[in-house]
């Protein structure tokens, strides 16, 4: 199966990265590139075969009390907004998201 | 001062606790020899000189006061530019980071803070840690110190090519597919990746979560041990899920004799194409050191590692695709100005941030995710890792460790690889311990005849069998003439100007 363009254009939008027509091109030619590289993964038969998502089987998530800093390790507010190209008092500042009548720009 | 800077990390820690030169004498001679090198070889994104000074001179501070000192005491440390320090940008080597500031300090890098190491800055990488060259990054241009010419590897490109040029002792590389091993490789240092789990990856930027492990890049066997003791010492880290116990002092271990260990070779991989004759060679000689000290050599067989390059590029890939979708430009990275919505913001802010591979791994790893090629691509490589692991556990019942090459070949020119999936495919060596989450190590075995370019040798063991391999790389070390080389900085030009400062 080869990718075409429209396909390759459907990924960008899902993945949210804008392609220019030129790019778009050679991602089109590397991704079909790609793939084809992959192709021993669908030579095999795998019936009964159990997957390995993960490196270490018996993994447990870490929890820590429901409370304000718990850990100790929370951001304060300036260092939370610092790295952010955009924000307003306590919050990120972001575009429109419900049209032209729904933001503050 | 240039005396300094040719000690290992284990001298120049024994030389503090001792008092026979101070940590601030250390750090500068280090940020001196930062200075007169990076013009030619660029291995770090920033110099941290406050930070190195006052970290020096807090270590001489409690020697004075007769406080006991760390494993790193007063050692200057380079650390990849993907973990975090306070302090310090975090970039990545990416546009998409590039005044990223850091909020908190990475576990890993704290731990070597903790011992008493100088931090003097952030080395340079592949953008993200996607490639083979460090070329991908979208600041500077390592060049490897044996030839400048060349390429340093990658992704740890700076953290290896920074070892090498004598400018630090000691650096902090990450390996996702052999981002530690194959710069150690072409810039002629010791790199290990450790077991999967022993290194905390807590505050790491993540690339592919269940590949990812943070290792050492250093001069010798003993400093790459030294290293590791200090990153596990403390125990395991609450803050990453992964993180194992490894309870294992590592320093010790280097230290015990290898005869009667059992090393196995892969000879279908020995008669790989792409393999050079130079590492053939290289690798024939460090079979000859480790025989001569009574190692016994076997053959063994992974049978799906052919596989392996097919298994990483679809989970590498893919889990890049999830760990890279938080860069949307709000809370921090690039932003796109002047969009009129949210969506064209995150797809221009993520067009004008990533660089090219960053958005062909994602890309990749967006289709690969998509509903319906999942159960074509992704689920059958988790499958194919489950064959990969059981091959290695299988070859493990005959031997303790596994020796291979490090990469196809030495080094080779800037632009000379530049097909992106035919510099996915020179992975092959490294890929597959990342896949079944085993340890393994780089060690230089000598220089190639024809390019002088230092040549390695791989092992790869059992997971949490890394003392083995430090061991066996600590024969190799020994056992290997004129290994020493590879412990003397890697520019000549240095000595002409040395007598200036």
């Amino acid at each position: 199966m080869t990718l075409t363009e429209d396909d390759v254009r459907g990924i960008a939008d899902y993945a949210r990265i804008a392609l220019t027509d030129e790019e778009l091109k050679e991602m089109c030619a590397y991704m079909n590139e790609a793939i084809e590289l992959l192709e021993p993964i669908r030579q095999y038969d795998l019936t009964g075969v159990a997957p390995t998502f993960h490196p270490i089987g018996d993994l447990s998530n870490v929890m820590a009390p429901d409370l304000t800093n718990a850990n100790g390790r929370s951001l304060d507010l300036d260092d939370a907004l610092k790295n952010a190209a955009s924000s307003r008092g306590r919050a990120f500042r972001v575009p429109s998201i419900l049209g032209e009548e729904g933001g503050d720009r | 001062m240039e005396e300094l800077t040719r000690l290992s990390a284990a001298e120049i820690a024994r030389g503090v606790k001792a008092g026979s030169f101070s940590a601030r004498e250390v750090a500068e001679a280090s940020l001196a020899a930062i200075d007169v090198r990076e013009g030619q070889i660029q291995a770090f994104l920033e110099v941290s000189a406050d930070l190195a000074l006052a970290a020096a001179d807090a270590t001489d501070a409690a020697r004075a006061k007769g406080e006991e000192l760390g494993l790193l005491a007063g050692v200057p440390v380079g650390i990849k530019d993907n973990m975090h320090l306070l302090g310090t940008h975090t970039t990545c080597a990416s546009r998409m980071l590039e005044n990223y500031e850091s909020v908190f300090t990475a576990t890993c890098v704290q731990r070597l803070l903790d011992q008493g190491a100088t931090p003097v800055g952030k080395t340079n990488m592949d953008e993200f840690a996607f490639g083979s060259t460090t070329e991908s990054s979208a600041f500077t241009t390592t060049k490897n110190p044996w030839d400048t010419t060349r390429v340093p590897g990658g992704s740890s490109g700076g953290s290896a090519a920074a070892v090498a040029a004598g400018e630090v002792p000691l650096t902090l590389g990450s390996d996702t597919g052999g981002s530690i091993r194959q710069p150690a490789a072409f810039c002629g240092v010791v790199g290990m990746k450790p077991t999967y789990g022993s290194v905390s990856r807590y505050g790491v930027v993540a690339f592919g979560s269940s590949l990812d492990q943070v290792g050492p890049l250093a001069r010798s066997v003993e400093d790459v041990a030294l290293c590791m003791r200090a990153l596990t010492c403390a125990g395991r880290d609450p803050l990453d899920s992964t993180s194992q116990e490894v309870g294992v002092d590592f320093t010790a271990e280097v230290k015990r004799p290898v005869e009667g260990m059992k090393v196995g070779v892969i000879d279908a991989l020995m008669e790989h194409e792409g393999l050079t004759d130079e590492v053939i060679e290289g690798l024939a000689h460090a079979r000859e050191a480790l025989e001569d000290q009574g190692v016994q050599f076997v053959t063994v067989d992974l049978p799906n590692i052919a596989s392996a390059i097919a298994a990483y590029y679809v989970i590498g890939p893919s889990e890049a695709f999830s760990n890279l979708a938080r860069f949307d430009g709000v809370r921090f990275g690039y932003q796109e100005p002047n969009c009129a919505t949210l969506a064209e913001q995150t797809a221009l802010s993520r067009a004008h941030g990533f660089g090219a591979e960053a958005k062909r791994r994602q890309m990749l790893g967006a289709y690969l995710l998509a509903a319906g090629v999942y159960d074509k691509y992704y689920y059958p490589a988790q499958q194919v890792r489950t064959l990969i692991t059981a091959d290695y556990r299988h070859a493990y019942e005959f031997c303790d460790a596994i020796m291979l090459p490090a990469a196809p070949s030495v080094s080779w020119r800037f632009g000379e690889v530049s097909d992106p999936t035919q510099m996915y495919a020179s992975d092959l060596f490294t890929i597959s311990n990342n896949i079944a989450g085993n340890g393994g190590i780089s060690v230089p075995v000598g220089f190639g005849s024809a390019s002088k370019m230092p040549v390695a040798a791989q092992l790869q063991g059992p997971a949490f069998a890394d003392s083995s391999l430090l061991r066996l790389a600590a024969a190799l070390e020994r056992g290997i003439e004129g290994a020493g080389l590879f412990k003397s900085n890697a520019i000549a030009t240095d000595n002409s100007r040395g007598g200036e400062r």
